[in-house]
């Protein structure tokens, strides 16, 4: 383990010229070098004279005093957030090809507030996998330990905090797919209130689930990242109408101040060591005077098969556009339309993806619709009702992942298995509730996060028990390797 | 034979300014191909849709002149077909299960039969908007073509479908029906019914004994006419021969003047209908139907009643209703002072023939000349300075010619020296003065005509012209040299 330079201390840095952007640059684009074969975290990296190029205007800016929030900071994106200066893949062989003619509104936001784009990253194709195993481009592999996966689907942005090949990342977050990579990487990671960020630009995987959110190596860097992509839309019909959240300046909570709860039913089903780190943690805060509460939410057994469905379902008909036409692909021959369609599609999506096409179609049509799609979104009104309920008396903690990172291929193979690594995240999804995933602490060398619910636009709260919690571990700034 | 028809009529809201879901415009068909698209009616991944206010008022205002149940929201579904002009391969459309909820849950419009004079009264099921899709060119026929062009200029063009309950009792009425709905979209500024494949017409039609066979592709409203016409006599002698009609889908073939069976068997549809998650419902607020309301105030109906209640003759009242520019321009004409049936037969019969005669669109506003120019002639009319005739054929065609000049420049120059022409007529036309005067009294009409011809399309009252001869050729009768 060792420690790196947060974004907030780098801009800090930058700022009283103790660190000059070009150096750190250099120091990224070095530490990128070094682990990038192992790692494979990201699809897309920028050219290194252009990320220096642009290290030197932030010098320059800082300079003459006229720096931006993030001037000089080094962020990756991760690849199904559409950039017109990048190739925009979603690691799908369907877009290997695919340059956007826009910019994601999140991406002009980091643009527009000075970061530096370095790269897109690795993750699910289409956003579809909770390990980052299903790329076209490869796997993942977890910089604490280069066996195991470092979680999915936005795996690619939490490894290159983890080994330092970045100062900040973007992710989304479907069900879990922001919360479960930075528990196993020990990162931070923020999946925002449904509406806060905008999703314009982001290739939809389950529309009324996902949100776009900050990774960070840091409670306050993902709080900083927060407050630049925050805030309304117009583009976006889904994103309310509010100003970006003030979430960078604030302090720790206080015992007193709120509450926290633990519902048995998302603990009770955990591994020995996640559950071990996890009540550890509790009774930290416990001991700093903090109210630790059980809670029961019962809904949460049905919240998964729920879940899935409905982003299932939304995931065939959003798929349904990759048909060889727009997106054409060199290796499909030219035959009828439905021959073409049938070809580029066989040849385009991983099996993984097919395979939650059909289970999505298979939901939504005719005869089958009420029972699967019309039943998923009714568990999904109770769960929801369920969790803002709780939500409004006390903070909602539980482990993010019930496990510790599996082993590369340990549990692809089992889709059971493998969906219910996201039995405790996806709850968040289907309330439109806030949710941040922390490092809690680490059982035999590999990190295991915690995870806090709170009300809709709560992310206030959520960033100052962060803080709090932060104080606490002292993992703050942790990085894979070597110090 | 009795038959039952129903209608499904298709209507681009062609005046709407932008497309249904972005800024592109609504009357794509002034663009080179391709040229008239952006990320949203493409449907490239991560862009989306937001409903313009434009299209849903005038969608609304359609139902409220279709005296519609509207519902509290209005909600956008999903409709998945693989076709190679539908970007997203699923239409943003309005189906009522499933959640959705169009802009009209039911309703009636009454339009005018002309035949008859009665206002016949039709139901409504109901009104969705819709996306349209772009087009596809094939190299000559679908099933043989080689390759197939798409142009998605029209993707994304709101489409208005109006519902009707199989009410309809003629081909005659049908085709007065479609006419009226159009009038109406016409007069709430939704639509302009002239441009190429603005609308389109699918019919369901049934005689006593039969199956419901629907005819599609209707393009034109003689069109609709003719194709009920034959498929009703079609029906009839299948029954009449003891045959049984089955339920089809045929397909209006405009060239040849047949329907004709579709090629393909048209397989049970399975659209995977659900809520379109990327559109949050639209709440019908106050304000909303407010200004729909406002849209809607216009209609044939109340416009015929307020001609008619000026003395004008129905078939003049609805030639004049018929093209909302001349209801305008005779309604503002008479409240400046013009005397409603000088106007209406101006407006109504002799301008609209000028127009019809070069071949002018009578329903394109900028044919017409101001409200004002209208008053200024009636008004000398009324006062006798000039007549309807001299108005009317010497100045209504130069005014078609050129609508915005004023009456000064197209007035035409008075006779005011009638005796000298008189004169002048009675020394050439030495025969028909003979004639005259031996008791032909046939021959004053010639000498009538002889004297207008004489002023040379300077203003003449052809009684004036009259009375003036006859004064003169009654002296001419009294008993000469007496003394
Ligand atoms: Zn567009």
């Amino acid at each position: 383990m060792r420690k790196l330079k947060t974004a907030y201390e780098l801009v800090e840095a930058y700022r009283n010229g103790s660190l000059d952007p070009v150096e750190h640059a250099w120091r990224v684009i070095e530490e990128i070098g070094r682990w990038e074969g192992r790692v494979n975290a990201y699809i897309t990296l920028e050219a290194p004279e252009a990320i220096i190029i642009q290290a030197e205007e932030a010098r320059e800016r800082y300079r003459r005093g006229e720096h931006r929030p993030l001037e000089g900071v080094l962020v990756a994106v991760k690849d199904n957030i559409s950039t017109s200066f990048m190739p925009t893949t979603a690691a799908s062989r369907m877009l290997e090809k695919y340059i956007p003619p826009f910019n994601a509104t999140v991406v002009e936001r980091l643009v527009r507030a000075g970061a530096i784009v370095v790269g897109k990253t690795n993750m699910d194709e289409f956003a579809m996998g909770s390990t980052s195993e299903f790329s076209a481009f490869g796997p993942v592999r977890n910089p604490w330990d280069l066996e195991r996966v470092p979680g999915g689907s936005s795996g690619g942005s939490a490894a290159c905090l983890a080994y330092g090949g970045c100062d900040l990342s973007l992710g989304s977050d479907t069900g879990g797919s922001i919360r479960l990579p930075a528990a196993y990487t020990a990162t931070v990671g923020i999946k925002p209130t449904y509406g806060l960020v905008s999703r314009y630009g982001l290739i939809p995987y389950g529309n009324s689930l996902e949100q776009i959110g900050p990774m960070a190596r840091s409670v306050k860097d993902a709080a900083l990242l927060l407050e630049v992509i925050g805030g309304w839309d117009p583009r976006d019909s889904t994103s309310l109408r509010i100003d970006p959240p003030k979430l960078s300046n604030l302090e720790p909570l206080e015992p007193g101040e709120a509450s926290l709860c633990v519902p048995r039913e998302m603990v009770e089903g955990s591994e020995e060591p996640v559950a071990k780190v996890f009540w550890n943690l509790m009774g930290k805060l416990e001991s700093e005077g903090f109210e630790v509460l059980e809670a029961s939410l019962p809904e949460v057994s049905k919240a998964l098969p729920a879940y899935y469905i409905i982003a299932l379902a939304e995931a065939a008909s959003n798929l349904a556009r990759y048909d060889g036409g727009l997106y054409p692909r060199e290796d499909v021959e030219a035959g009828d339309y439905w021959r073409h369609v049938a070809e580029a599609r066989a040849r385009g999506f991983g099996w993984e993806v097919k395979k939650r096409i059909v289970l999505g179609s298979y939901a939504l049509s005719e005869g089958y619709r009420d029972e699967y799609y019309i039943a998923a979104t009714k568990v999904r009104r109770l769960v929801r009702d369920a969790v803002l309920r709780l939500a409004r008396k006390c903070i909602i903690a539980s482990p993010a992942a019930p496990i510790l990172p599996p082993r590369l291929g340990e549990r692809i193979t089992d889709p059971l298995l493998l969906y219910a690594m996201d039995v405790y995240t996806v709850v968040a999804n289907l309330a439109g509730v806030p949710a941040l995933a922390m490092p809690a602490g680490f059982s035999q060398g590999l990190p295991v996060g915690v995870q806090f619910m709170a009300y809709r636009l709560g992310e206030d709260l959520l960033v100052r028990l962060g803080l709090t919690v932060e104080e606490m571990t002292g993992l703050r700034g942790v990085a894979a390797g070597e110090g | 034979m009795k038959a039952k028809i129903g209608l499904e009529i298709h209507v681009q809201l062609s005046e709407a300014g932008s497309k249904l879901f972005c800024d592109c415009d609504s009357e794509y068909r002034k663009y080179p191909p391709n040229r008239n698209v952006c990320p949203v009616c493409l449907g490239l991944p991560g862009a989306l849709p937001v409903p313009s206010k434009r299209a849903l008022t005038l969608a609304l205002a359609a139902a409220k002149a279709f005296n519609c149940k509207i519902p509290e929201r209005i909600v956008f579904t999903r409709k998945h077909y693989f076709y190679p002009d539908l970007p997203k391969n699923y239409q943003i459309t309005q189906f009522e299960k499933v959640g959705g909820a169009p802009v009209c849950l039911g309703g009636y419009v009454e339009f005018l039969n002309t035949d008859t004079w009665e206002w016949v009264r039709v139901g409504i099921r109901r009104v969705n908007l819709e996306e349209d899709p772009g087009r596809t060119y094939y190299e000559g026929d679908i099933l043989t073509s080689r390759y197939a062009l798409v142009d998605f200029n029209r993707s994304g063009v709101p489409l208005l479908e109006i519902v009707t309950e199989p009410d309809v009792r003629s081909p005659r009425e049908a085709r007065l029906l479609v006419e009226y709905i159009l009038l109406t979209l016409e007069y709430i500024g939704a639509t302009n019914p002239r441009l190429e494949g603005v609308f389109r017409v699918d019919a369901n039609v049934s005689v006593e004994g039969g199956e419901r066979v629907e005819v599609k592709n209707i393009g034109s409203t003689l069109d609709v006419e003719k194709a009920l016409k034959y498929e009703i006599g079609r029906q009839t002698m299948i029954v009449e021969r003891g045959g049984k009609v089955e339920r089809e889908t045929r397909h209006w073939d405009a060239a040849r003047g047949v329907t004709k069976p579709l090629r393909y068997k048209e397989e049970e549809a399975e659209y995977l209908y659900f809520p379109d998650p990327d559109l949050p419902p639209v709440r019908v607020t106050e304000d909303l139907l407010a200004e729909a309301s406002k849209t809607a105030s216009r209609s044939p109906k109340a416009i015929f009643e307020t001609v008619r209640k000026l003395g004008v003759k129905r078939e003049i009242a609805w030639s004049i209703v018929s093209s909302p520019p001349a209801a305008d321009r005779f309604l503002e004409a008479v409240r400046l002072g013009g005397d409603p049936q000088v106007l209406a037969r101006m407006v109504g019969v002799d301008y609209k023939g000028e127009l019809r005669e070069r071949g002018l669109d009578p329903n394109d506003p900028s044919r017409w000349p101001p409200a004002k120019t209208l008053t200024e002639l009636a008004k000398l009319v009324s006062t006798g300075e000039y007549t309807y005739d001299s108005i009317k054929g010497l100045v209504l065609p130069r005014l078609a010619e050129n609508p915005g000049v004023e009456v000064k420049a197209v007035l035409p120059e008075k006779v005011s020296d009638i005796d000298s022409l008189v004169e002048e007529v009675l020394k050439r036309e030495v025969k028909a003065v003979r004639d005259y005067l031996s008791g032909k009294k046939k021959a004053l009409n010639y000498l009538v005509g002889a004297v207008m011809r004489a002023a040379r399309g300077r203003a003449l009252d052809p009684r004036e012209a009259r009375k003036r001869l006859m004064e003169r050729l009654e002296s001419m009768k009294e008993p000469q040299g007496e003394g």
